[in-house]
């Protein structure tokens, strides 16, 4: 056989065993890549935040207000716990936390909406401990108040002696229809677990590799020629290969959560992530000098990649320095392009801008790779 | 520990960049504008004065006008857009004549703070048609704007969002992630400093040291890192409630209190791990695990009480969810301190908790009786 393949596969063989011979690499390869998905379906299990505990003050007493709380009652949302007399008693039930947001309507409710030219308020208090209570409160009262005021409406143009039927085009002249789209559901789980799963990917590779790089130079085997390169980054993207197709293939739809991308779509997004997380790996990975250093800045890194691409947090609103920052990491552009085949039904050349970001970075990442390998050799030779 | 300047930069490198990081990545800490897309069938002057009123509002940015659907779609797929606002065709006839046009808009759930924000404000601009449409032909009957106001819009709600009132992201987000990472880093650089003893068979220089005493010597090698996890709390604690500005509502000394206690439960934490797993990689496997899993299961995002029951229980075993409740208690809703009380013993329990694992730890660093690497 020639001799340029031989070095390659044996480099590509060589540390194959060596990440099976390695429990540490083993379970995090392959233990912690399928464990950690279970845990967070389990973790956001209820995609939706429901029966929020909401206390009510109604010092107006009136049907009026008594109709409003039967309505809104009924949205899933929330849940009326308690009712109390004064706003101060309520209060306390917030500070306590065993209600989550408070309703006031204030003695002169009733008496404003009966008189034509009067407006009432209601006073909504929410705990702003998490958003999510927020949003479940503010949006299911605004809902509820809409149809209440349409209602007033009506009643205060039927006294001015405008018909029902003029009343109810006038008071809804353009009505409207609200779709999400491509999530319907729009749980929290079905927004941040494709992000996460593309994370698990990207955070367990690459921290492996780095690993993987350290008992090298622990162990004094360090061989930094062409073939090494070519064979370790085979090695990792073989194993990876199918750890992605599971994640992101059959993990959404076993877990029911949007997967109306196309299946060879998200192959062919694989193999640029995937090289592109080798390679970037492979460069740090020059660095670490032991198996567990760097490790708790891998692990803060976590937090830092998913925060600065732009998920959790709009892209938008993120300083442009983070964001070119972000736009180095081979996550922040996978994990867009992996939202809008996976979860928006993106085609991969509607997804074109992350795609080819992701192939640039591979070549970048290979190239600095080589460059580092060179000189590490050379450093090596020169040492013996 | 100078040794090896990995342990002072991982600790102190660490923190500053995230402090730095998580600070100024947030730009005022709420959403504005959100890119969105109109697509105008209608191309008559009420359309144009609708997008333009849009456009005005602080929490949308229109970034496309188009008349064609498909387009705002595939823009949307693209990540450039988290709302699609549709004025149909005919709509400025369809309104004049009374035969009330019905808009239609779109949001994307897959990004959930651009997709809210861009739902909010759409919701907002329906609604106001049908307000602005009333006010015109009530004005043609004569009336004045103060009566029409009133017909409009006679129920009205005053949200009020308690403990932050300016709807802050940053101040509820950085509040709990900067101590996790904190408590991070505490218990992963715990268990490096026991565990690294234990990789290179130190261990024995090391607790001759200590005349071969378990207490003293664990004592005298973690005081050192106490001492500087204490500094980084404080400045952590400076930095936010002093400098950052951010709402301390309640007791701010309970509060580090908190802090404190939570740091020292983390540490703690760290040693058990290391006592029930003494072999450095398993340990730091574990521990990394344990700790990445507090940042979702304190509840801080997604609310405990959406969570699962078992789900639930296991919550109360990260020390971060303690932290977290003293924080809600003491910072936001400055409460009896009785509700903090649970949670500081709960905190201290983590502490008692290590010293369970005193003996075996000890035979460890003696015998090496696990697998070293």
């Amino acid at each position: 056989m020639s001799n340029f393949k031989y070095p390659i596969v044996k480099a590509f063989v060589a540390e194959l065993i060596r990440i099976f011979r390695d429990p540490g690499v083993t379970v995090i390869f392959v233990v912690a890549t399928l464990a950690y998905p279970l845990i967070y379906k389990a973790l956001y299990w209820n995609e939706q935040i429901t029966n929020v505990p909401v206390a009510v003050v109604d010092l107006s007493n009136s049907p009026q207000s008594r109709e409003f709380l039967h309505r809104w009652n009924a949205a899933p949302d929330i849940r009326l716990t308690h009712t109390c007399t004064s706003m101060a008693e309520a209060e306390m039930l917030l500070r306590n936390q065993k209600v989550h947001g408070i309703i006031y309507f204030p003695r002169d409710f009733a008496k404003q909406l009966a008189d034509p030219l009067g407006k009432a308020h209601i006073s909504l208090y929410c705990d702003m401990s998490s958003f999510l209570y927020m949003k479940a409160i503010y949006l299911s009262c605004n809902n509820v108040m809409l149809e209440s005021m349409r209602n007033i409406q009506i009643d205060r143009y039927e006294q001015m002696g405008i018909g029902p039927e003029m009343a109810w085009a006038l008071v809804q002249e353009a009505p409207y229809t609200e779709t999400a789209l491509f999530t319907p559901t729009g749980g929290y789980g079905s927004f941040l677990i494709p992000a996460v799963l593309m994370l698990i990917l990207h955070q367990t590779l690459f921290f492996g590799i780095c690993m993987l790089g350290g008992t090298i130079r622990e162990e004094n085997e360090e061989k930094y020629t062409f073939s090494t390169l070519i064979g370790r980054a085979g090695a990792c993207f073989v194993i990876y290969y199918g750890l992605a197709t599971i994640l992101l293939c059959a993990l959404p739809r076993l877990f029911d959560i949007p997967h109306i991308g196309s299946f060879w779509d998200i192959q062919l997004l694989i193999v640029p992530y995937l090289l592109a997380i080798i390679f970037f790996a492979l460069c740090v990975s020059v660095f670490i000098r032991n198996r567990e250093s760097g490790l708790v800045i891998l692990i803060s890194s976590s937090l830092i990649f998913m925060f600065m691409a732009g998920i959790s947090w709009p892209k938008e609103m993120i300083p442009d320095a983070w964001w070119y920052i972000a736009c180095c990491i081979p996550y922040t552009h996978g994990a867009h392009a992996f939202i809008h085949i996976n979860s928006m039904g993106a085609s991969l050349a509607t997804t074109g801008t992350e795609y080819i970001a992701l192939w640039i970075l591979t070549g970048v990442y290979f190239a600095v790779a080589c460059g580092l390998f060179y000189i590490r050799k050379r450093k090596l030779t020169t040492e013996n | 520990m100078f040794a090896r300047p990995l342990y002072i930069f991982a600790s102190v490198g660490v923190m500053l960049l995230s402090t730095f990081f998580f600070l100024t990545l947030m730009r005022g800490g709420t959403a504005e504008n959100m890119p969105v897309s109109v697509v105008d069938l209608d191309q008559t002057s009420i359309s144009r004065r609708l997008i333009h009123e849009m456009q005005a509002t602080p929490s949308v940015d229109i970034q496309l006008i188009t008349n064609s659907y498909p387009e705002a779609r595939l823009a949307m797929q693209q990540g450039k857009i988290y709302g699609i606002f549709v004025i149909p065709e005919g709509f400025y006839d369809d309104l004049v004549t009374l035969k009330r046009p019905q808009l239609d808009f779109y949001v994307t759930n897959a990004y959930t703070v651009g997709g809210n924000t861009a739902y909010k404000q759409m919701l907002t601009m329906a609604n106001l048609v049908s307000g602005a449409f009333q006010r015109e032909v009530l004005r043609k009957k004569g009336l004045t704007d103060d009566v029409i106001m009133h017909r409009i819009q006679p129920l009205a709600i005053e949200g009020h969002m308690v403990a932050n009132p300016w709807g802050n992201y940053s101040v509820y987000l950085v509040s709990t992630i900067l101590p996790g990472i904190l408590g991070l880093i505490c218990l992963m650089l715990t268990i490096f400093a026991i565990g690294f003893e234990l990789k290179t068979r130190t261990s024995h220089a090391w607790l001759r040291v200590a005349d071969g005493n378990y207490t003293v010597a664990m004592i005298g090698k973690l005081i050192p890192y106490t001492l500087i996890y204490i500094v980084l709390g404080v400045g952590c604690h400076l930095i936010l409630y002093r400098f950052a500005g951010f709402p301390v509502y309640g007791s701010t000394s309970r509060l580090m209190f908190g802090l404190l206690l939570f740091i020292f439960a983390m540490e703690a934490l760290g040693i058990t791990l290391i006592g029930l797993l003494p072999t450095l990689r398993d340990a730091l496997s574990i521990g990394a695990l344990y700790s990445m899993l507090g940042f979702s299961l304190s509840g801080f995002t997604y609310p405990q009480m959406a969570m699962l029951a078992p789900v639930k229980a296991i919550s109360y075993m990260e020390p971060l969810r303690h932290y977290y409740l003293i924080y809600v208690n003491e910072a936001l809703m400055a409460a009896p301190v009785e509700n903090s009380i649970p949670h500081m013993l709960a905190l201290t329990v983590f502490m008692v908790a290590s010293l369970c694992v005193a003996p075996r730890l000890h035979r460890a660093l003696v015998y090496w009786n696990y697998p070293l690497k």
